[in-house]
């Protein structure tokens, strides 16, 4: 008896089991369906001049805040203001969207607009991921309404793939009491590496492991590659001839700058304060720990979040290597992409007309203080009216450094360079190996990438 | 105890070969059928989401595939460039092997310990056994964020009580060379799961056999040498086969906590599937993450193989 009830309890136990297991994979086919339904039922209606309605899957990864507000009222009220375009705004976590949506586009169901990283975009050009804009800015030409240099990331032999949407830029960040109380002009304080640097010593306060103010440390928050464009007249790693120039007298310099600040506050120091910049008020530039600091120009809105009403800072370009050598900075961003052999290219490419437009440019980056693509929308933003005086400062700040700025996309003759460059500058600081052996052996490690990729 | 398992293996394959012979009833063909069904979810989801998976990443391997337009055979030019080209397959080789041979023993030996000391009857041992259970159901990215506020070199909980000890404590994340042993300290936190195994194994100790070695004057650590750990060998040798296997694969710290996969400082959390998946999502070469995936895979198997065939040695049926 006791056997046979054992035998009962586990036939149930298996069902009981089983059962959420046959439920999940249902569940899973069934919301497949619901995504894959939507192609067909709009596979249809290619031809919109019938006046038939199209529904578009819009993806990006702005999930909360500001930006999440925004997008959201920009698409309906671009649903609101086209009859046959429906565009349906969806969410994906920012670790997974470009990895789904490679699958998706691989699978054959993808959205019909993303939001794509602005580097890779010839990549994605060269795998036939993104679909060919060509003919729609040959009809259209509105390539001059962005900065050239983001337009350049968009274009893989001689034709567009995408269209940009917003960027950011590196600058300096700076504490105006404290400059001030030094009797110190930001203009000519910050001008040149040398400036930045007296400066600096001027406002450090303390010594080794008790530090009350620190100047300035430039690797915070720009790393070692901006430093090195900076100093080589905006050249990144590769040239405009795409080749290989890690090695250049000029970076080489520019490491053994960074080294001498790294031997001056110290290792210990450095990696202290490192871990908590970015951490709301605790962040030593807020606290008044650190007096100058490197980092995007969106870092405004930490500021705006978490530093006291009274927080009196200003921003300036980077440094110039030597006077004349000009502001180099870096950047990066986002543009606007329509997969390959979606069903309606036309009806995305309004869509995304409509998002990179100077209005709605402006309308997003009124509310998310993103530096926009769009140079018109940047200009108005400088002197609007629902800025204080503080945000129209940003933007004339983006607006101006965005003429030496640098946006470094992936090379396709050696897209997975970076983490051998960065090895080696890790080995420099780690004091393994001379800022000129590091880069000489990074020099080499990445020629010798571009000839496994041929 | 080779001899026992040796004969016992025999038994069983005389009893299989005559269940094959065997003219199977209406009644027991039935049953079979049943048993396939209940098996099937398990079967199907095998075939579809690992067997076949499996089988294009074989094919792949010797391909220059990018997952949309470009699949062109290459011959072993994959392997050539793994073994001879790629400075950082070598680096991501040694930073898994480095995670592998630490953790798994230490979060055995974890494990066991804990096990041990939750297996007192004590008052309030069921609070103290879910309590150290409970971090090994936490997972993912929130835990990688807490542990690297934790692990923060001057406000991070663990320098702070290192300090008070007059320990001045390293800059874990940021220094090379304490990336992998504070990732490794991070992975003793889930040690519980293993502990709960071994809780369950230690109940079935027979008490008789404690009974008798304190007839004989055995002490607490003679009978934990010679009962209790001959006792749950099995276990241990399952612990450790699998958290091999796993530990292989680690792959979400590393990424979570090395901005975007980057490798951290000097690449000392570059591990193999951190790399792999940089080959195939970031650099586009998945046909070369493909054969970087037989490579780890014939490295598991054939650790597994030893382990396995090491095992009649320690383990006791």
């Amino acid at each position: 008896m006791n056997k046979i009830s054992w035998g009962k309890k586990m036939r149930y136990g298996l069902v009981l089991t089983a059962a959420p297991l046959l439920l999940a994979a249902c569940g899973d086919g069934g919301t497949a369906n619901e995504g894959g339904g939507d192609s067909p039922a709009t596979d249809g209606d290619t031809n919109n001049e019938s006046g038939e309605e199209v529904s578009l899957e819009f993806w990006s990864f702005w999930g909360s805040g500001p930006r999440r507000d925004a997008i959201e009222a920009i698409v309906e009220d671009f649903n609101e203001s086209h009859d046959t375009i429906t565009v349906e705004y969806v969410y994906q976590p920012w670790g997974d969207i470009w990895t789904k949506a490679l699958a998706a586009i691989a699978g054959g169901n993808a959205p019909d607009v993303i939001v794509q990283d602005i580097n890779s975009v010839r990549q994605r050009a060269e795998g036939q991921e993104a679909t060919n804009l060509q003919s729609f800015i040959d009809e259209d030409d509105i390539s001059g309404d962005f900065y050239p240099q983001l337009w350049d990331t968009v274009v893989y032999e001689d034709e567009a793939y995408a269209i940009p949407f917003n960027t950011d830029t590196q600058v300096i960040f700076y504490n105006v009491d404290a400059l001030e109380e030094a009797g110190l002009d930001p203009e000519t304080a910050l001008a040149t590496w040398d400036d930045i640097e007296e400066t600096a010593r001027t406002l450090d306060e303390g010594s080794e492991g008790n530090w009350e103010t620190i100047g300035f440390y430039p690797r915070w928050n720009i790393g070692a590659d901006v430093w090195a464009l900076n100093a080589d007249g905006g050249v990144s790693w590769f040239d405009e001839e795409g080749n290989v120039a890690i090695n250049t007298p000029e970076k080489v310099e520019a490491l053994e700058w960074l080294l001498e600040w790294q031997d001056y506050y110290g290792t210990d120091t450095i990696n202290q304060y490192e871990a908590e910049f970015g951490q709301g008020v605790a962040d030593p530039f807020i606290s008044g720990l650190v007096a100058m600091r490197g980092q995007n120009i969106n870092y405004y809105t930490n500021l705006k979040e978490n530093a006291p009403e009274d927080f009196n800072f200003g921003i300036a370009p980077l440094p110039e290597f030597e006077e004349g050598n000009g502001n180099w900075s870096w950047g990066g961003g986002f543009v606007l992409e329509i997969p390959e052999n979606t069903a309606h290219p036309e009806e995305s490419y309004e869509f995304i007309k409509y998002l990179t437009s100077p209005e709605v440019q402006e309308r997003f980056g009124l509310n998310s203080f993103d530096i926009m693509a769009n140079m018109e929308a940047n200009e108005n933003l400088m002197t609007h009216e629902e800025l204080d005086e503080e945000g129209q400062m940003v933007y004339e700040m983006a607006h101006q450094n965005l003429e030496s700025t640098v946006i470094t996309p992936v090379p396709l003759n050696a897209p997975d360079y970076i983490s051998l460059v960065n090895t080696q500058i890790d080995a420099a600081f780690l004091r393994q190996k001379t800022a000129q052996e590091a880069l000489d052996d990074a020099q080499e490690s990445v020629e010798n990438l571009v000839e496994q990729y041929q | 105890m080779d001899n026992t398992q040796q004969s016992q293996w025999r038994k069983a394959m005389s009893e299989f070969k005559t269940l094959k012979k065997r003219r199977w009833s209406k009644r027991q063909k039935k049953e079979a059928l049943w048993g396939l069904l209940f098996v099937s979810p398990f079967i199907i989801g095998f075939l579809g989401f690992m067997f076949l998976p499996m089988l294009f990443s074989f094919v792949g391997s010797f391909t220059n595939y990018n997952v949309t337009n470009r699949m062109d055979f290459i011959g072993l030019n994959n392997f050539r460039r793994m073994f001879t080209q790629d400075e950082l397959f070598t680096t991501s080789l040694y930073n898994t092997a480095y995670y592998v041979l630490f953790n798994v023993p230490l979060t055995t030996a974890g494990g066991v310990f804990l096990a041990v000391l939750l297996n007192r009857q004590i008052r309030g041992i069921r609070v103290f056994r879910t309590i150290f259970y409970l971090p090994s159901i936490l997972s993912g990215v929130a835990v990688y964020v807490l542990w690297m506020q934790l692990l923060s070199p001057s406000s991070g909980l663990v320098n702070t009580i290192l300090s008070w000890v007059g320990i001045s404590g390293p800059a874990w994340l940021f220094d090379p060379q304490w990336t992998k042993p504070a990732l490794i300290l991070m992975r003793m936190w889930s040690v519980g799961g293993a502990m709960l195994l071994y809780l369950a194994t230690l109940q079935n100790v027979p008490r008789q056999l404690y009974e008798s070695a304190e007839v004989d004057g055995a002490g607490s650590f003679k009978k934990f040498l010679n009962i209790t750990l001959p006792m749950i060998t099995p276990i241990i040798f399952y612990d450790v086969v699998t958290s091999t296997i796993g530990a292989f694969q680690i792959f979400q710290e590393a990424y979570v906590m090395t901005e975007g996969g980057t490798g951290g400082p000097a690449n000392s959390l570059l591990f193999y599937n951190l790399h792999m998946w940089n080959q195939a999502f970031v650099a586009r070469n998945m046909g070369y993450a493909m054969a970087m995936s037989m490579i780890l895979f014939i490295i598991v198997l054939v650790l597994t193989f030893i382990n396995l065939k090491l095992a009649p040695r320690w383990v006791h049926y």
